[in-house]
């Protein structure tokens, strides 16, 4: 081996996941519960070893290591007193990185791209309050693992290009068709690695997710892969539980509620929390996210009692009412695998025969610039100002296309039977949304404006 | 498998596929089908169709395939948590009780198990044996949810219950839904100034302070406190005040501010 070759050697060692040489990762790293200055990451190794995350500023100098306590195979690392906005390279592996030297310094600098010698870069979340340019992913119903699922994705790779997704959120029925920790393996870990290692997830619990967990007891496969804030570690109330949480990113407040598993009285804890959050946040935007739908008309019919077992009916009268009172501005869902987007709409909690445009409709543009006009709303807590309901629940796959669903709700301005997933960037008091199909094309868009 | 329950089963099943309509049911009814018609007498099989039904409120159907898994496996684990969840849901909770006792006599440590058990002896008005299993199953969580915490204190009389709760607390945080129960018992045990200090606390660990302030004022005029509470409604109304523009003029906080007015100044 000449010296050049040694020199080579030597820098993509000192820049590899410090695994042993025997060691696999076979899972993420993945990134969770992101806040200003804290972060965790998970991974998955083949065999029992240390769990070390070495990081730093540069990428050829990564000084700062944590490690958790104990020997194991599924890797939970949390960094702390990290810089808001910043970002890190890190890299994992059972024994810290070892300091830099001249030759690696030189040699790494001159290196490929990160993923390809297992050092990886995060951006932290900024400080919480003030606006910064935020672009957001959204999966709803993704987990299918077929060509489907990696169309949706790869378009949206291409969209996003080199703009970075600062987070990502996933809707339930994260992976089919049981949750199992196999099913997760192909349906999100081996679909996704890039983004999982860059961006954090926030994911909401679906019907097949809770195939193999419960939220009562906190265990099963979904529970023991995410990370999630129960103490409001990363902002808002604390949930005491991983069901349900709240977090802030920049001017963003977001809420995850569980729409299967816990209970969704009125008098429920839940609601109980979900009011309190609501009460306490004094961000611009409020964005809730959960499963089921309250309106659709999709492989899902919200007007059926016994469809989903009530659960679309319960979000829809018991739940939809305190999200409008605390002027939430946009509500996430999948379960029915189409696309549906409302209306600026507040008030309309019966069945779709009740519907009233004139009642329930806010704003009769279709929020867009290009369009009758984008939706304008005053800043600060406005009660029932209006929100945007969508239902992107098709990541994975849309509804049949010889037996296509219905799609006729009226309290939608656009119904698509369509793969896709939806695409929000907020920039201070303007949030513009996108859903993009699997074949590359914008298939619906609007804007909304505080003033 | 005896006849009877064969045809049972047939009858029920075709009932059953007719009111399932959902795309997903059916997927999911579809591979246990193939199942069951790959291994016909794997009792287990049985046992997960029973439960998809019984997820979807179809009971007959449910208890057809929980019946004929009791024919192939008497003795299988899952069954007697099962066919008590079922009795559960379908409001039958003292035959619930009785196989939820079979099902936590075979496995001590199912927790889903003795959850339902409880839930039947809370239906049962046997609150002391729901609040022992109650108490079993949150020692062993390792992060209990609040659901299950607020169940089990609801069970307990207040003081016991306040007790319980700051335990609870203690291990897994300060959950908000675990402190307003706390509130409640503070108050309903006449402890009002532990009460008031968890408002105090509440109010300045929130982005908004100003509505735990104003409990704080209502609390104290509860108790006959009234110079204190004014004070605390002034200091609410501070808080409101001090808000930024853009919240403070928001159409709730403007009525937050006319309620606060007056009982700052009971004589305007």
């Amino acid at each position: 081996m000449n010296t050049r070759l040694l020199l080579f050697a030597l820098a993509v060692f000192a820049a590899a996941p410090a695994t042993d040489a025997a060691t696999t990762i076979l899972r993420g790293p993945y990134l969770q519960s992101a806040t200003p200055t804290s972060l965790v990451i998970r991974w998955r190794t083949d065999t029992t070893e240390a769990s070390v995350v070495s990081y730093g500023l540069e990428r050829n100098a990564l000084t700062s290591n944590t490690k958790a306590e104990g020997i194991t195979a599924e890797h939970v690392v949390q960094l702390t007193n990290l810089k808001p906005g910043t970002r890190y390279h890190y890299t994992v592996g059972p024994v810290a990185v070892p300091p830099p030297t001249p030759a690696t310094e030189k040699k790494s600098a001159a290196a490929d791209a990160p993923p390809k010698n297992g050092v990886f870069s995060f951006v932290t979340p900024p400080v919480v309050g003030p606006a910064k340019p935020t672009r957001i992913w959204v999966l709803g119903d993704p987990g299918t693992k077929g060509k489907t699922q990696e169309a949706v994705r790869d378009v949206y790779y291409t969209f996003t290009g080199k703009k970075e997704t600062d987070l990502w959120l996933m809707l339930g029925d994260n992976a089919y068709p049981d949750g199992t920790d196999a099913d997760y393996q192909k349906a999100v870990f081996e679909m996704y690695p890039q983004t999982l290692r860059t961006a954090p997830l926030w994911p909401a619990l679906g019907n097949h997710d809770a195939k193999s967990a419960n939220s009562i007891t906190q265990s099963g496969v979904y529970y023991d892969i995410f990370t999630l804030p129960t103490r409001a570690q990363a902002g808002g109330v604390m949930s005491g539980t991983e069901a349900y949480y709240s977090f802030d990113y920049a001017n963003i407040h977001f809420i995850c509620l569980d729409s299967h598993d816990s209970d969704r009285s009125a008098g429920g804890a839940m609601m109980q929390w979900l009011k309190a959050d609501l009460a306490a946040t004094q961000r611009d935007w409020i964005v809730a996210y959960f499963h089921h739908p309250t309106y659709t008309k999709g492989t899902h019919d919200s007007d059926k009692d016994s469809d989903s077992a009530g659960r679309m009916n319960d979000m829809r009268a018991i739940f939809l009412p305190v999200l409008e009172a605390g002027g939430v501005d946009l509500i996430l869902t999948g379960h029915s695998h189409v696309y549906e987007r409302s209306w600026l709409l507040d008030g309309h909690y019966g069945k779709s025969d009740t519907f009233a445009a004139a009642q329930h409709v806010k704003q009769t543009q279709d929020g867009r610039a290009d369009g009758t006009g984008v939706y304008k709303k005053r800043r600060g807590r406005i009660p029932n100002a209006g929100e945007i309901s969508v239902v992107t629940g098709s990541a994975g796959h849309a509804g049949s296309a010889t037996k296509p669903p219905p799609l006729n709700h009226p309290a939608f301005f656009i119904s698509l039977n369509e793969p896709g997933s939806f695409v929000i960037d907020v920039d201070g008091l303007k949030l513009d949304a996108v859903f993009l199909n699997d074949k590359g094309a914008k298939r619906d868009w609007f804007t909304i404006v505080k003033e | 498998m005896p006849r009877r329950a064969i045809f049972t089963l047939c009858c029920t099943l075709l009932g059953a596929a007719s009111a399932s309509a959902h795309p997903e049911i059916e997927a999911a009814l579809g591979r246990l089908n193939a199942r069951i018609a790959a291994a016909p007498t794997e009792a287990g099989a049985y046992i997960e169709r029973g439960e998809l039904y019984t997820r979807h409120e179809e009971w007959t159907a449910a208890e057809a395939n929980f019946l004929v898994a009791a024919e192939l496996a008497p003795a299988h684990p899952r069954l007697d948590r099962a066919r008590g969840a079922l009795a559960l849901a379908r409001g039958e909770p003292a035959s619930a009780r009785q196989m939820l006792d079979r099902a936590v006599a075979v496995s001590p440590t199912d927790h889903e198990a003795r959850v339902l058990r409880a839930r039947a002896a809370a239906a049962l008005g046997d609150t002391a044996a729901a609040a022992r299993d109650l108490a079993v199953v949150l020692d062993a969580l390792p992060s209990p949810p609040p659901e299950l915490i607020l169940f089990h204190v609801g069970l307990l009389p207040p003081a016991a219950a306040l007790v319980q709760l700051e335990a609870m607390m203690a291990r897994v945080g300060p959950a908000l839904v675990l402190q307003l129960r706390a509130l409640e018992f503070e108050e309903a045990t006449g402890r009002v100034d532990a009460a008031l200090h968890r408002l105090g606390t509440l109010a300045t660990q929130s982005e908004r302070p100003e509505t735990w302030i104003r409990r704080r004022g209502d609390l104290l005029s509860r108790h006959g406190r009234a110079a204190e509470a004014r004070l605390a409604y002034a200091a609410a109304l501070a808080a409101a005040l001090a808000l930024p523009d853009w919240l403070r003029t928001s159409p709730d906080t403007r009525q937050f501010i006319a309620e606060l007015r007056p009982l700052v100044n009971p004589s305007t």
